[in-house]
This record gives structure tokens, C-alpha cells and sequence, in this order.
């Protein structure tokens, strides 16, 4: 009996700790429906007038479609490179015979211990003196570049515990190289490069430091920034504004996420097991 | 087989593409960056070199020290205040059902996936004096004298901030605690129920030791992601009042780019740089991984 009364009093903890992690997202949801000054004296009450002219005033100086175009190009082509890249060099490292494989795998674990905000200021002089600034591959392959690591490590033990007669089959059935990597090794891996695509997505989707300093341009702004901005802009006077474009901002992820989310979760656990 | 497959040609096709970049984007930018920090630079132009000026003009000045400052206050707080919390968190859900897992699952997850700039605008609101969450709880609870201004007072604005950043990531934290404690054999807790363990006695003898992979690994994410903190700042104090939230990275893009004064920011940088590796040495020296086997 009393074991019971503890595991209820734990469950209801859990499910108050749990609601506090979305509370303050219903609560912008809220906000975005009041008038600028209904969110004065109702803070936390539903909209007595529900305003729904907060979405559309804020469409007029978010511009959230450039925004979301951008972060989409953005998101694709980093993940595009770095599965790619990364992949063959990890396969290129564990199944390969190169002398230096071990040396590069050290080399390319350097990654993992220098945060890109360090280099943020050699990078934007680098991208400026390259005409790369305000370009899509200027931000693409910088946030390539350092999305690499932890890719290459990841699939690295992936690939090494593979069996070697896959290469022979391969072989013998008269494949070469290439065609042994892409038809046959990829699509064996593809559990792994799906983990990997949900955290590369992640991290670029949500990315914040680089964009900001990178991209200077309005048009070529990811979301993330392209909010940080609008927010600046309007100060904090108009919440109605602000939870609007939050939730707008936010939409395209909670969709997202509700549609994958045993992927997702399963993709951000898997780094503690592996790794 | 694999010495047909690994021609010259072969390797450089897999492996050069990547190797490239990693070495032109991530590694390269440190040359320039501490060749910088030894001149004076406003970005587009270099004044000649200077010595260690920049250094000891870092080095001495009282906004540098505040950021290094905050930016260890961060790094405590999630190591000694949000680690244990989630390890709690996720000790906790081990006792529970199916359906309240589920649940805790889907909602603790929900921060880590949503912008840093929602995350810390959502946070401007629950830090807003007048009618924001927090205040209005205390208002509510009658400890009005609790409530404050929590982004313009000096004592407490880097805290708020701290607050924020690690909120967004204890749910996900808690899942990787909780990931790494479903792998522990059920056997052992069965042969500590026989020797007469209670619940807190195995989570103390068994749990926690045979989590400790987990336990290290998520120590040296969070210490690593707090140390880079610098979106909350930007988004919700800007550094300010004055330079009171500022921590390391924001100092170095205060100075780089707000004042345009580039070879000081560089100073910043190869300082950090340097922070960070020892914190890496260390954590390697102290928390080194053998892997627990089952």
C-alpha cells in the first residue's frame, strides 16, 4: 500500500516536471491570439477577444517564407555534403588500406574539442575575402565542415563492424569501388545514416552563432536568425507579435517531430550508447 | 579484395573531399586567427602587428574577467545543479509504467528541438517583470518581495540566463540518463532485492556505478555545450546591463564585431581555444572512459 501511494506521488512529480516543458509553449500559443494590450492585464487566461490579426500583422515585417526557404536550403545542402562526405571518409578510414587512416581519424576527431564559435572571426574574414559572404555555400560549408567529426566518428564504428566478405562478393561479381559503396555498403548502414541525418537536421536547422555572424544579408537569412532579428526590431512591446512568430517559427519542427518522434529520440540517445 | 578496392585513386576520392574541408574550414582558421591576435585589425585591414598588447589589454580589463566569470558560473550550474536533477529525473521515470515514460518522454524532448531563439524570447516572457510567469507565481503565492527585474539586475541576470540555457536541454539529458540505465541487466537489481536493498540503496550502489559511461559522456557535452553559451545572451540581455552577462564567446564577438577591434577578439579567441583544451585534458585525465562490458 504504501509503496503505492509513493509510486503515484512520484508518477503525478513527473508528469508536473513534464508539463513545465511544454507549459511555456502553450503559453506563446496563448499570447499570440491576445491584443497588445489584453496581454497586460490577462496574462495567463485564454484571449477574451481572440486576435487572430497578430499572424497577419506579423507576416508584414516577419518574412518568414524567405526565412524558411533559406533554412531549408541551408539544412539540405549541409546534410547532403556531410552524409555524403563524411560517410566515404569514415568507410574510407575503417575499411580501406591506407597508411594514414589512423593518423586522419585522430586528425579528424580535433573536431570534436574546437566549438566553431572560436573560429567565428577567422571564417567570416575568410568567407568575406572569398566573395562567399552572403551566399547559400558560404554558410553551407563552413556548417559542413564542422558537422564532419562527429559524423565520420559515429559511422566510423559503424563500418568497421561490418563483415569483409560483403567487399568480396562485390568484387567477384566484378563490381568496382564505387559501385561496391554506393549499392551495396550504403544502403546496409542506412539505420545509421538515418541517425545521422536527424542530428545533422538538428543541429543546422537550429544552428544560431555562425548564421548570425555569416549571413549579414535579410534575404539570406535562416530562420533562427531571421526571428532574432524581427524580435530586435519590434522590441518587447507587442507580445501578441512575438508568440506569433514564435509559433510560426517553431510549426515546421513540432511537425516534424510528432511525425518522427521514436526516430528523433532515438537519434539523440543513440551518441550516449555508442559513443 | 580490400587492397584491389583501396587504389590510390580510391582513397583520395573517399577520403579528400572531407579531409579538405575539415582542414581549409575547421583547422586552417586558427593560423589566422592567433596571427591576428597579435595585430591590430578592425576586420578589413591590419594596422601592423603589436606584440601582446591585445593579450594584456584582454587580460586586464574588467569585462573579460566578468565573462570568464559568468561563463564558469554556467558551467557549475550545469554540472553540479542540471546533471543531477536529470540523473534524479531519470532515476525516478526507472520506477514508472509505460504510459508516464511515454509522456515524460514526448515532453522532455520538446525544448531540445525548438530554436535557441524561441527558447530564449519564450524565457524574455517568463522573466518579464510586470506580468511574466515567474514574478506572477510569486505574486500568486504571496511572496511578492521575491519578485525583481531579473534581466537588469546585476546579481541575477547571468543566473536567469544559466537558467534558461540548461532548462532546454534537462529533458534530453534525462532521456540519455534514462537510455543508459535501461541497459543495465535486470538480473542485478534482483540479486540486490534478495540481499535485502531498498530502492535507494541499489540506485546509489548499482545504478549510478554501472551508468557511468552515460553519466561521463553527457558531463563532457554539457560542460563543452555550456562553455560556447551564447545565443541565450544575445537574445535576451544582449550582454547587458552593461557587460554583466557577458560570457566568453559573447565577449569575443563584442569585441570583434561590435567594436570592430578584431585583434583583441582573436586574443579572446586563442584564450578560449586554450580554455578549452585544457578542460578537454582534464576531462580526459579525470573521467576517462573504459567501457563497462554486461
Amino acid at each position: 500500500m504504501r509503496r503505492k501511494i509513493y509510486r503515484r506521488t512520484i508518477q503525478l512529480f513527473l508528469i508536473a516536471t513534464g508539463l513545465t516543458f511544454i507549459f511555456p509553449l502553450y503559453w506563446m500559443l496563448n499570447l499570440s491570439f491576445k491584443s497588445k494590450e489584453e496581454v497586460y492585464d490577462n496574462a495567463f487566461g485564454l484571449p477574451r477577444n481572440w486576435f487572430f490579426e497578430n499572424y497577419e500583422n506579423t507576416l508584414k515585417s516577419y518574412h518568414f517564407f524567405v526565412y524558411f526557404k533559406n533554412s531549408l536550403i541551408y539544412t539540405a545542402g549541409t546534410l547532403l555534403l556531410v552524409i555524403l562526405c563524411g560517410s566515404m571518409l569514415a568507410y574510407c578510414l575503417a575499411r580501406m588500406n591506407w597508411r594514414f587512416a589512423g593518423a586522419a581519424l585522430s586528425y579528424i576527431s580535433l573536431g570534436l574539442v574546437i566549438p566553431v564559435q572560436v573560429v567565428m572571426i577567422p571564417l567570416f574574414m575568410m568567407t568575406m575575402s572569398l566573395k562567399l559572404q552572403n551566399t547559400y555555400p558560404g554558410l553551407i560549408i563552413p556548417m559542413f565542415s564542422f558537422g564532419l567529426s562527429a559524423c565520420v566518428l559515429m559511422l566510423y564504428a559503424f563500418f568497421r563492424s561490418l563483415p569483409r566478405e560483403l567487399e568480396e562478393a562485390a568484387c567477384i561479381d566484378g563490381c568496382n569501388v564505387y559501385q561496391s559503396y554506393f549499392r551495396i555498403i550504403l544502403p546496409i548502414v542506412k539505420p545509421a545514416l538515418a541517425t545521422q541525418c536527424v542530428l545533422v537536421f538538428m543541429n543546422v536547422w537550429n544552428e544560431f552563432p555562425l548564421s548570425y555572424i555569416l549571413v549579414t544579408k535579410e534575404s539570406y537569412r535562416p530562420l533562427t536568425v531571421g526571428l532574432a532579428n524581427f524580435f530586435l526590431q519590434i522590441g518587447v512591446t507587442d507580445w501578441g507579435l512575438i508568440g506569433a512568430a514564435m509559433i510560426m517559427t517553431s510549426l515546421p519542427t513540432i511537425i516534424v517531430y510528432l511525425l518522427g518522434s521514436e526516430k528523433i529520440e532515438h537519434a539523440l540517445t543513440a551518441g550516449a550508447i555508442l559513443k | 579484395m580490400v587492397r584491389f578496392f583501396s587504389t590510390k585513386i580510391s582513397i583520395a576520392v573517399f577520403a579528400f573531399p572531407a579531409l579538405i574541408a575539415f582542414t581549409v574550414f575547421v583547422i586552417y582558421p586558427l593560423i589566422p586567427e592567433v596571427v591576428i591576435s597579435f595585430q591590430k585589425h578592425n576586420g578589413f585591414r591590419s594596422d601592423g602587428f603589436v606584440g601582446l598588447a591585445n593579450y594584456y589589454e584582454v587580460l586586464s580589463s574588467k569585462s573579460f574577467g566578468k565573462s570568464g566569470l559568468n561563463t564558469l558560473i554556467v558551467v557549475l550550474m550545469s554540472t553540479v545543479l542540471a546533471l543531477p536533477l536529470s540523473l534524479a529525473l531519470a532515476l525516478l521515470l526507472g520506477s514508472q509504467g509505460q504510459g508516464t515514460r511515454r509522456l515524460f518522454k514526448a515532453f522532455g524532448m520538446f525544448p531540445a528541438i525548438l530554436s535557441v531563439t524561441v527558447i530564449a524570447q519564450m524565457w524574455l516572457a517568463i522573466y518579464e517583470p510586470e506580468w511574466g510567469l515567474l514574478n506572477s507565481v510569486f505574486k500568486a503565492i504571496g511572496l511578492e518581495d521575491w519578485g525583481r527585474e531579473w534581466l537588469t539586475d546585476r546579481g541575477t541576470v547571468i543566473y536567469s540566463i544559466a537558467v534558461a540555457f540548461l532548462w532546454q536541454y534537462i529533458g534530453l539529458n534525462t532521456l540519455l540518463f534514462y537510455t543508459g540505465l535501461k541497459s543495465i541487466p535486470q538480473t542485478y537489481y534482483e540479486a540486490a532485492l534478495i540481499d535485502g536493498a531498498g530502492p535507494v540503496k541499489s540506485a546509489i550502489r548499482i545504478t549510478i556505478p554501472l551508468m557511468q559511461d552515460v553519466i561521463k559522456f553527457v558531463l563532457v557535452i554539457s560542460i563543452l555545450g555550456s562553455m560556447g553559451m551564447f545565443a541565450h545572451v544575445e537574445v535576451m540581455t544582449r550582454g547587458g546591463p552593461g557587460y554583466w552577462s557577458r560570457t566568453i564567446v559573447y565577449e569575443l564577438y563584442y569585441r570583434a564585431f561590435m567594436s570592430s577591434d578584431f585583434g583583441a577578439g582573436s586574443a579572446v579567441a586563442v584564450l578560449f581555444v586554450i580554455g578549452c583544451l585544457v578542460v578537454t585534458l582534464l576531462l580526459n585525465r579525470f573521467v576517462a572512459r573504459e567501457r563497462l562490458e554486461f
